[in-house]
């Protein structure tokens, strides 16, 4: 048990000071005949003065005396009124202090309490922090993966778009292709007719009608012109790819949308499948400082989705590209009148990966991309649609400075 | 440990128990019952609508024959849920331990609550639980809701501690309830103290001596 317990056994020398025993000693000493001493449970002097042979009452709080009154001209009777008295000061002393010697350790206790508890929460905070840290790592991970995903299928849809034009264009390569290779097989025919005249000149004209020259010449010279404009058209099919993949030009530069819309127009209606239509309604343009190859893809994803929405719808259609600019900006509208989107489809027509074609014909990417590279111009893009009637997807560009 | 001097040794005995099990009121009766040689008064601490706030102390004594001075000072806790710090501090440097359990039906929870906080409160305030002196006991055994004694000896059959009880209130089972701890406190102390070889005390002289009895008690 230390000096602080509450539940020592107290003695008078603690419960009262020099101050209190000053208080309390002449008052007491004049009721028993102007003799008394206070004592310690243990005889020492605390107050007064002690006659040797002096009688003495104790003062006892529990069980043993906690004090002794001592006086050697008082009466036992009175000397022991006087101990009754003072015991009971002594005992509500008593109870004071150990009451607040019992709140002082509770409140200790209380307090050991909140700091274990303190130290717990410190430690399951620690605890917490790690934990988040972590989750936070393994997040940044996932995104991370998430991302390089993102990129290859981007990349995928990019390789998907190019692999569906380079099929349209080797068609319409093809074409010329073939008949000019054609014309030029003719046309040594007839060179080897004129060969054939050489070893006959000595017939005459005979010869000359007889080989069928007038007809071969003729026809030679048609050749000629199919397979000059044979070669008209792949050389405009690769000059309108060189500037649809402005594979020469710096990325941003001011261009014209027009121009930009026509290639695209002139790119997807290559070929142009059967029952559908494009029309174009191209209003003049303030240049735009932009990334025409980016806004190219775009203008070709938007118009080939028309064009497959009119397919899709399996009656004749069109799809309309419109071009106008206000003092705010340019819009451009891309309308077809095909097979149109539920609101469902309408909901989620931005989101990443999400198609409506069977798995392997759309990579759900085309108007996710479209979306970015419009952003990526500060545009804005948005889809109005009505299922069974067409949809309608308008762009907007503000003016550039 | 008790504490000890050269003439004298000094147990703490508290008890503990749920609000309203009646722990003062088995001091109480302790003061009335018992006639040992040195009796102290109930000192109560400071009580609101006769709810310990602090705690009561009852002290108890009686001298050996080798002159030695044995006291017992009885403590009671608050009981009640929010002075847990103070009953902590009552209960800190215990020498043995009454835990006074609440008879009612309606009290289970409250009771397993309380010795649940007791057995806690002991390893906080660095008291060995396993093996300090308990008793048990079920006070208000007259209440008519009370949960029948077969049951709760049936339910306490594998606790160590010994199971008594009580009508506090008419001083029943109130003695048997000390003198069973004095028995637990007596084996658990007398070998280290001495108290048979240096003091001359037994156990019975030693229950004896707390309860105020001449010879062998009942």
């Amino acid at each position: 048990m230390s000096a602080a317990d509450f539940d020592r056994e107290w003695h008078l020398g603690e419960l009262f000071d020099a101050t209190m025993l000053a208080r309390v000693g002449p008052p007491l000493a004049e009721l028993l005949d102007g003799d008394l001493a206070i004592l310690d449970r243990n005889g020492e002097l605390l107050w007064g003065l002690a006659a040797p042979d002096a009688r003495r009452e104790a003062l006892v709080l529990e069980l043993e005396p906690a004090g002794f009154l001592a006086s050697s001209a008082a009466s036992q009777v009175r000397l022991h009124a006087a101990g009754r008295m003072f015991t009971a000061l002594l005992r509500a002393e008593a109870r004071y202090r150990m009451a607040s010697a019992l709140h002082l350790e509770a409140v200790t206790q209380d307090f050991e309490t909140l700091k274990l508890e303190h130290v717990r929460l410190l430690a399951s905070e620690a605890r917490y922090r790690k934990l988040s840290e972590e989750l936070e790592a393994r997040v940044k991970a996932q995104v991370a993966d998430l991302e390089a995903r993102q990129q290859m299928l981007y990349q995928a849809e990019k390789f998907a778009s190019v692999g569906q034009l380079a099929a349209g264009m080797a068609h319409e390569i093809n074409n010329p292709l073939g008949f000019v290779s054609s014309n030029l097989g003719t046309f040594k025919l007839y060179l080897d007719k004129f060969t054939a005249l050489r070893d006959r000149l000595a017939e005459g004209e005979a010869a000359w009608h007889n080989l069928d020259l007038d007809f071969v010449l003729e026809d030679g010279v048609d050749l000629l012109a199919d397979c000059s404009s044979g070669l008209g058209r792949i050389a405009r099919i690769v000059a309108d790819l060189k500037s649809f993949s402005h594979v020469d030009r710096p990325p941003e530069e001011r261009a014209d949308l027009n121009a930009c819309l026509q290639h695209a127009v002139s790119v997807a209606g290559n070929p142009l499948p059967a029952g559908v239509a494009l029309r174009t309604e191209l209003h003049p343009l303030p240049p735009l400082s932009c990334n025409p190859g980016h806004l190219n893809q775009v203008f070709f994803s938007l118009i080939r989705n028309g064009m497959q929405a009119i397919q899709d719808a399996g009656r004749p259609g069109a799809v309309c590209i419109d071009s106008a600019a206000d003092a705010s900006g340019i819009t451009i509208r891309i309308a077809d009148n095909g097979v149109g989107m539920s609101p469902a489809q309408l909901e989620r027509a931005f989101e990443p990966f999400y198609t409506t074609r069977s798995v392997g014909a759309g990579t759900g990417l085309g108007l996710s991309t479209a979306r970015n590279i419009v952003l990526a111009h500060h545009g804005r893009i948005a889809i109005d649609s009505t299922p069974g009637a067409g949809t309608t997807v308008s762009l907007f560009f503000p003016n550039t400075p | 440990m008790p504490d000890q001097d050269a003439t004298s040794l000094s147990f703490k005995l508290v008890y503990y128990g749920p609000a309203q099990s009646g722990k003062t009121t088995n001091l109480l009766r302790l003061h009335d019952l018992l006639s040992p040689e040195l009796k102290g008064e109930v000192m109560t601490m400071e009580t609101k609508d006769d709810r310990t706030l602090f705690f009561d102390l009852l002290p108890l004594g009686f001298r050996a024959p080798s002159g030695l001075l044995i006291k017992l000072r009885l403590f009671t806790v608050p009981g009640q849920v929010a002075h847990d710090g103070t009953r902590k501090a009552v209960l800190s440097r215990a020498d043995g331990i009454v835990f006074v359990a609440d008879s009612d039906s309606a009290q289970e929870t409250n009771n397993g609550e309380a010795f649940q906080s007791m057995a806690d409160n002991c390893h906080r305030v660095g008291l060995d639980f396993e093996h300090i002196p308990l008793v048990v006991q079920f006070n208000k055994r007259d209440l008519p809701s009370a949960v029948p004694e077969a049951e709760v000896r049936e339910r306490w059959e594998a606790a160590p501690w010994p199971l008594c009880f009580a009508v506090a209130l008419r001083g029943e089972g109130v003695a048997s309830t000390f003198e069973a701890l004095l028995r637990a406190l007596y084996r658990h102390h007398a070998e280290a103290l001495g108290l048979a070889r240096e003091h001359g005390i037994s156990e019975n002289a030693f229950v004896a001596g707390m309860l105020g009895q001449t010879g062998t008690p009942a």
